[in-house]
C-alpha cells in the first residue's frame, strides 16, 4: 500500500517536473504564459479606465468663492474628469473631439447666486456617444443640487441621511480591478493547462503516458501541478500590480493568498479537462477565450450579481467564476456579495475543482489513441 | 521522498522470472481469442484468434485500415475489445491492464518522444513512469543509451536528432523497464538504410535475450528478415498465419518470369501445363512479360520455352522464390501499400 502510494507520488512528481522542464526549454512561450494573466488584467483595466470618467472642461469666467464651490461640487460627482481652461482652448478641444463637454460658469455667477437670481451655466455637449452624454446630463443637475446643499443648507431642506454597510467607500476602479484579476487567472490557468494537455495529444506523447502503468488521475494531477507552479508566478505578478500599482490594499491578506491559490487550481483543472477533451492547442485557446470572456461578464464583475435580473443571477450561480469573484471581493474589500459566507463559497469552488479533476481523469481514462 | 521499487515492478518481476524459467512452455506471450472490435456499424477487428509464443518475433501484416493498430491498441489496453479475450503473459487485458503495461514495451510509429527535452530527460521520465527503482535508474539509462548508441548525445535535445536516432531512442526507452513483450509499430518507417539495419539488429538481439517481439509492418522484406511467424490480417480478419517459408509454400514454390519479344504470348497454353498454379501477363516494350507461379516443377521450363518459341523470341528468363508481396496479393487481392 505504501509502495503503491510512493509510486503514485513519484508519477505525480515526475509529470510535474517534466512539464516545468518543457516549459523552461521554450522560454518565449513561458514568458508569454506568465504574462498572459497580467495582459488580461491590464487590458480589462484600460477598458475600465476608458469608460470611467467623461473628460470635460470648465471655463471659469468667475473665480469667486461660490463659483469655486460649484466647481468642487461638479468634481465631487465623480462623473467628470474636469480640467479648467479658457474659452478659446475649450472651443478647440470640443471641435477636436478631445472633450465631451464645455461647462461655462458666467462672470456674474457669485453675484447672481447671492442675489437669488437665475444663473445660466452653459453646457456644450459633444453628443456622439450617449453613454458619456448622459453622464454629463445627469451630473450637472446633480452638481447644482449638491452645490446648493453645501452653500445654502437652509434652502435645501431634503438631505440624505446615509448609513453605510461597509466602513470604506470603494470606487469603481478598485472594485472592478479585483474582479478583473479573476479573468487574468482564468486566462492563465485555463489556457496554460489546456495547451499543455492538448500538446501531449498533438505530439502523441500522450501515448507514452497512457501506455505506462501509472493511474490516469496521477498523470492529471502531475500535469496540473506543473501548470500550477507557473500560474502561481503569473498570479503573484498580477496581485503585485493590483496592490502596489493600483493601490488596492487587501482587508484579509490570508484570504487573498488562499483564495488565489484555490482559483488557480480550479482554472487549471478546467483547462486540463478542456485539453483532454479537445486535444488541439489552437482549439483549446479559441474555446477558452470564447468561454472565459462571456462567463466573466455574466458573473458580476461590475457589482453584486444580486443587483442583476434573476436569469443572469441563475446563470452566474452555475459557474465557478462567480464564486471566485465573490471570494476575492471578500478578501480585498471585505464585501459579502452573497449570503453563503466565504467558507461556503470556498467549499463550492473546492467541489467544482474536485469535479473537474475527476472529469479530466475520466476523460483521459476513456481516451484512446486514434489512428 | 524515498521511493523503492514499486509494488507493480515487484509483482511483475516475480511473474517475469517465473515465466522465464518456463519460457517456451505453458504461458504464451500473447493469446487472442475470438477478438472483435466494432465502431458503430464498422467492424475493425472480426473474430481474430492467434497465439504468440514466448521468445519469438511475430509479425502482424496488413494494409492500412486492416485492423493491425486497433488490435495492438486493445492488447495494450488503450482500447476496449467489443468481445473476445486477450491475455498477455497470462494477464487478462480487461482486468489486469496495469500489469500488462508493466510487461509491455511499446515503440509507437510516431516515436512519441518529448522533442524539447534531452535523450536522458526522456528516459529519466520514462523510468519514473514505470517505477524503475531509483538506485538502478542511472545505470539502466546509461546501458540503454549505450545499446542504442546514443550515449554521446545523452544531453542533446531530441528535436535535433535524425529520424533514425529518434527511432533508436524510442526503442531504448521501450526496453528501459525490461519488458517481456516488445511491440514495434512500423519500426523502420521513414528511416535510412543504415538505421534500418541497426534497428533490425537490435530487434534480432531481443530474441536472443528471450524477449518476445511483436511487429507491425508494411515492409514484407522486413517481416521476412525478422519474423519467426507472420499473421496476415485483412478487413480485421486473419487471412493467414505461418512462418514466412510456409507462407511461400502456400503461394507456390517457384516463380518463373519470361520476357517475350513479339505480338503474341502463350499464357493460356502455359496455364494448362500440369504444375502451373497461375500466370500473370504484363505488357512491356515490343512484347510481354509472363509471371508464372509453379509448384516447383523444374522440368516445366523447357516446355514453357518451347511454347514461347511458337509466339515470338524469348528475350529473358528468371527463376526465383516468391516474395511476400506476391503472397499477400494472392491472399487479399490487395497490395500491402494500397
Amino acid at each position: 500500500m505504501i509502495q503503491e502510494r510512493s509510486y503514485t507520488l513519484r508519477v505525480i512528481w515526475a509529470c510535474m517536473i517534466r512539464d516545468i522542464r518543457s516549459m523552461l526549454t521554450d522560454r518565449a512561450f513561458t514568458f508569454i504564459g506568465i504574462l498572459t494573466p497580467l495582459n488580461a488584467f491590464l487590458l480589462m483595466s484600460l477598458f475600465v479606465l476608458a469608460g470611467n470618467h467623461a473628460p470635460a472642461v470648465v471655463v471659469m469666467h468667475d473665480r469667486g468663492p461660490l463659483a469655486q464651490q460649484f466647481y468642487q461640487s461638479m468634481n465631487a460627482t465623480h462623473a467628470f474628469h474636469l480640467d479648467q481652461t479658457d474659452a478659446q482652448q475649450a472651443a478647440s478641444l470640443l471641435q477636436a473631439g478631445r472633450t465631451v463637454a464645455v461647462i461655462t460658469i458666467p462672470a456674474d455667477f457669485d453675484q447672481r447666486v447671492q442675489q437669488n437670481q437665475p444663473v445660466k451655466v452653459g453646457v456644450q455637449i459633444n453628443n456622439l456617444n450617449t453613454d458619456f452624454t448622459n453622464d454629463i446630463r445627469r451630473a450637472v443637475p446633480l452638481a447644482i443640487t449638491s452645490f446648493y446643499a453645501h452653500a445654502f443648507p437652509d434652502v435645501v431642506t431634503i438631505v440624505p441621511k446615509e448609513q453605510d454597510v461597509y466602513p470604506q467607500d470603494t470606487d469603481y476602479l478598485r472594485y472592478l480591478t479585483v474582479s478583473i484579476i479573476i479573468i487574468g487567472m482564468m486566462f492563465g490557468g485555463v489556457i496554460h493547462a489546456g495547451t499543455s494537455m492538448s500538446h501531449e495529444w498533438e505530439t502523441s506523447t500522450m501515448k507514452e503516458l497512457l501506455l505506462s502503468p501509472a493511474s490516469r488521475w496521477s498523470i492529471v494531477l502531475g500535469k496540473m501541478l506543473g501548470a500550477f507552479v507557473v500560474n502561481v508566478v503569473s498570479t503573484a505578478i498580477v496581485l503585485a500590480v493590483l496592490i502596489l500599482a493600483v493601490g488596492v490594499q487587501p482587508v484579509h491578506w490570508g484570504e487573498v493568498i488562499g483564495f488565489s491559490l484555490l482559483c488557480i487550481i480550479i482554472f487549471i483543472a478546467w483547462g486540463t479537462l478542456l485539453g483532454t477533451v479537445i486535444k488541439q492547442r489552437k482549439e483549446v485557446v479559441v474555446f477558452s477565450l470564447g468561454l472565459a470572456i462571456p462567463l466573466f461578464f455574466l458573473s458580476g464583475p461590475f457589482g453584486p450579481i444580486s443587483f442583476s435580473v434573476p436569469l443572469i443571477q441563475g446563470i452566474a450561480h452555475l459557474f465557478p467564476v462567480y464564486y471566485a469573484i465573490v471570494l476575492q471581493q471578500h478578501a480585498f474589500h471585505g464585501f459579502d456579495l452573497n449570503t453563503y459566507g466565504a467558507g461556503v463559497n470556498a467549499l463550492i469552488l473546492g467541489a467544482y475543482t474536485l469535479l473537474l479533476i475527476l472529469l479530466a481523469a475520466l476523460a483521459l481514462r476513456r481516451s484512446t489513441i486514434a489512428h | 521522498m524515498i521511493i523503492e521499487e514499486s509494488i507493480l515492478s515487484k509483482e511483475v518481476a516475480a511473474v517475469a522470472n517465473a515465466l522465464a524459467s518456463t519460457a517456451q512452455t505453458a504461458t504464451p506471450a500473447l493469446e487472442i481469442r475470438d477478438l472483435c472490435k466494432t465502431f458503430g456499424k464498422f467492424t475493425a477487428v472480426d473474430h481474430l484468434s492467434l497465439t504468440v509464443r514466448q521468445g519469438e518475433i511475430f509479425g502482424l501484416l496488413g494494409p492500412n485500415g486492416s485492423g493491425k493498430t486497433t488490435t495492438i491498441n486493445m492488447i495494450s489496453g488503450l482500447s476496449t475489445p467489443s468481445s473476445g479475450e486477450i491475455r498477455v503473459l497470462g494477464y487478462d487485458v480487461r482486468r489486469q491492464v496495469r500489469q500488462i503495461r508493466q510487461l509491455l514495451g511499446a515503440v509507437p510509429q510516431e516515436t512519441a518522444l518529448y522533442e524539447e527535452l534531452s535523450a536522458w530527460a526522456n528516459l529519466d521520465f520514462h523510468a519514473d513512469l514505470f517505477g524503475i527503482p531509483r538506485k538502478e535508474k542511472k545505470e539502466r539509462i546509461e546501458n540503454v543509451l549505450k545499446l542504442v548508441q546514443l550515449l554521446d548525445r545523452k544531453h542533446s535535445r531530441v528535436g535535433t536528432f535524425s529520424g533514425g536516432m529518434k527511432r533508436r531512442l524510442a526503442l531504448g526507452r521501450a526496453l528501459l523497464h525490461e519488458p517481456q513483450l516488445i511491440y514495434l509499430d512500423e519500426p523502420t518507417l521513414g528511416v535510412d538504410v543504415q538505421a534500418r539495419r541497426a534497428i533490425w539488429d537490435y530487434t534480432l538481439s531481443l530474441r536472443e535475450q528471450g524477449k518476445t517481439v511483436l511487429i507491425t509492418t508494411n515492409y514484407l522484406e522486413e517481416a521476412q528478415a525478422l519474423c519467426d511467424r507472420l499473421a496476415i490480417i485483412d478487413h480485421g480478419k486473419l487471412v493467414a498465419l505461418d512462418t514466412p517459408q510456409q507462407l511461400k509454400q502456400l503461394y507456390g514454390a517457384q516463380v518463373v518470369e519470361l520476357e517475350i519479344a513479339g505480338t503474341g504470348h502463350p499464357a493460356e497454353q502455359i496455364r494448362a501445363l500440369p504444375g502451373v498454379k497461375d500466370v500473370a501477363v504484363e505488357t512491356v516494350q515490343d512484347g510481354y512479360r509472363l509471371k508464372i507461379i509453379t509448384e516447383g516443377v523444374n522440368n516445366l521450363v523447357p516446355e514453357m520455352i518451347n511454347l514461347v518459341s511458337h509466339n515470338g523470341a524469348l528475350r529473358d528468363i528468371t527463376m526465383r522464390d516468391p516474395n511476400l508481396d506476391e503472397i499477400f496479393l494472392r491472399l487479399t487481392g490487395l497490395s500491402l501499400r494500397d
